[in-house]
């Protein structure tokens, strides 16, 4: 063994190289990295030493912006090309990856986009930020099992008093300015020349679920049920969530619904359990 | 006693990595298909889609787990999170083996989502070794670390790529995943003799081999994984098999994936250079001589490469 690198120079070379990886121009431009990299990188015939860590830069931009594309089609339709590669080029540089799965890379592009005045619908495009990451955290969120309707029968009326509802972990509430649900289903669906309208501003109360296919689905609910699943979700009493809905939305007659809204919630596998 | 006896790797036959595309075909048709190996980090997710169809392959066909993030070879020991999900992983799928990478994926708080290569030094070597000897330790499963594609070297770099292979895993007392057609691109890149780097590695120490296609550009090779596994790598991959006997072979394709029936026809042609490499060695066969090199043939890379393929995401959802 010839020259050999302490602990302390080989983390040195790793820090250095994990820098450049993550830079957004080429490094063959930079004469600093040129003489950085002769030193550090061996000679090739083919390749000088800053070519061949160039290699794994472009990849690096490549690998995460296309991981964005796929996770975030509608943010990326609103925006076109050039506004979403900015946008991106922005964000990777800002935020840097530290999860080990890619599933995790847009966590905080919708706190981002917050931060990115010059971005055309900012508005829209955060609402459809935070859509998109909800619908990448459900895909993967764990399992649960189905309401027992026997269990539910079972109770006596004296206990609903204290009964807390237990949501599906593959649930999510959002409430947006704009109707991005419909919108992303719209660009996905729309062909390749096709346009989409954007909409103008329309305040929804979304609930993200994943459907017992496993597929991802939306339903916009009245002000009403989304405070009472809220409250509900919060770890409200069902007397509690229902009065903190009530307080919320008083001109929306929720104990009427109350047993209709329950039993679609049951069906849909939104409540999955009833703790007493 | 070889580590393969003593941890009681077995030989499971030809198989290929389970990709997104193929899901649904392979579990309304459950075709033959001696073993699946998965991307660890794809099904380290709590539920949903994803662990639906580890269920469903685990019901019907021997599956092993190959990571992608470990970053074994990083300036920080592997994330303890991380950890713990992939031995609950390890324990629901039960494989016979896991392996990772001898890489480094990120420093200073970055995942850079890549098989970054190590300099061959002594440095690097008790990095790897310690930690991967830990690793086994704690996922009770045999460990195998695989030798990757490069597009750069390192001055500090004192030993061969297969030198460095070789110390890590006798240190570590862990297995080797051989993958052939890396070998192939980092000795092109390299400008070193991949049948050099063949015939040096611990062959009883080999629990798994990997076949791929790559990508030709001007200059250098890519380990895409895109298209059939060139003749070149074959010669090689019989090699090995004459040197180490029946070792689990995997095709792995990853861009520009086929149908399922040409990802498997691609698994039987392997099959058939398998037992030409196991007939040789048992003096049934003369050896077949290796390819003339054919010219390459240019290609344009456009997009990133990605071990594994596309992972199954919500984009994929309406």
């Amino acid at each position: 063994m010839t020259t050999d690198l302490l602990d302390q120079e080989l983390t040195e070379l790793q820090l250095w190289m994990s820098a450049l990886l993550r830079r957004r121009t080429s490094l063959e431009k930079d004469p600093l990295t040129t003489r950085e990299a002769a030193a550090k990188i061996g000679q090739n015939p083919r390749l000088s030493p800053v070519e061949q860590v160039e290699i794994y830069r472009e990849q690096f931009w490549l690998r995460h912006s296309g991981s964005l594309l796929e996770d975030f089609p509608g943010l990326s339709g609103i925006l076109g090309q050039e506004d979403w590669d900015q946008l991106i080029q922005g964000y990777l540089e800002a935020v840097v990856p530290t999860s080990y799965t890619l599933r995790d890379l847009g966590e905080q592009l919708p706190n981002f986009i917050e931060s990115c005045g010059w971005l055309p619908h900012q508005a829209l495009c955060r609402d459809m930020a935070r859509l998109e990451w909800a619908y990448t955290d459900l895909f993967d969120a764990p399992d649960c099992g189905e309401l027992d309707a026997n269990k539910l029968a079972g109770i006596p009326p004296e206990a609903w008093s204290e009964a807390q509802l237990v949501m599906n972990p593959a649930l999510k509430l959002l409430q947006v300015e704009y109707p991005v649900a419909a919108l992303r289903r719209n660009l996905r669906e729309a062909g390749e020349d096709e346009s989409v309208p954007i909409p103008e501003p329309q305040p929804e109360q979304l609930v993200l679920y994943r459907g017992t296919d496993r597929g991802l689905y939306y339903r916009n609910v009245s002000r009403g049920a989304f405070a009472l699943l809220s409250a509900a979700n919060a770890g409200f009493s069902v007397v509690a969530a229902a009065e903190q809905a009530i307080s919320e939305v008083p001109e929306e007659p929720i104990f009427a619904s109350l047993g209709a809204w329950f039993r679609e919630w049951g069906t849909l596998q939104w409540i999955i359990d009833v703790k007493i | 006693m070889p580590f393969k006896e003593s941890v009681g790797v077995p030989d499971l036959g030809v198989g290929v990595g389970l990709r997104v595309p193929h899901y649904r075909e392979i579990l309304e048709r459950q075709p033959k298909i001696d073993f699946f190996e998965l991307i660890s980090e794809n099904f380290m997710g709590a539920g949903g889609k994803p662990r639906y169809h580890l269920e469903r392959i685990l019901e019907s066909y021997p599956v092993i787990l190959h990571g992608v993030s470990l970053s074994i070879g990083g300036p920080t020991e592997p994330d303890r999170a991380y950890l713990v999900k992939l031995k609950e992983l390890v324990r629901k799928v039960k494989p016979a083996w896991v392996s990772d990478h001898f890489c480094w994926c990120g420093a200073g708080g970055a995942h850079l989502h890549d098989l970054l290569p190590l300099p061959y030094t002594e440095a690097s070597i008790r990095r790897v070794a310690r930690r991967a000897a830990m690793l086994q330790d704690f996922l009770e499963v045999p460990f195998a670390l695989e030798n990757t594609s490069s597009y750069l070297t390192y001055t500090a770099s004192g030993l061969t790529e297969w030198q460095f292979v070789s110390e890590v895993v006798e240190r570590a007392n862990i297995g080797l995943m051989f993958d052939v057609n890396n070998v192939y691109v980092s000795a092109f890149n390299h400008g070193f003799d991949a049948l050099e780097f063949v015939r040096n590695v611990p062959h009883e120490r080999i629990v798994q081999i990997h076949l791929a296609g790559h990508t030709q550009l001007e200059n250098y090779i890519i380990d895409t994984h895109r298209g059939q596994v060139i003749d070149e790598v074959l010669d090689l991959y019989r090699e090995t098999i004459r040197l180490s006997g029946p070792v689990s072979t995997l095709i792995e394709w990853d861009d520009e994936i086929p149908t399922l029936d040409i990802l498997l026809a691609e698994a039987e042609r392997a099959r058939t250079v398998r037992n030409q490499g196991l007939a040789e060695r048992a003096g049934k066969a003369a050896p077949i001589p290796a390819h003339t090199p054919t010219p390459a043939h240019l290609e344009v890379q456009s997009g990133p490469w990605r071990q594994g393929g596309p992972r199954e995401s919500a984009g994929q959802d309406l």
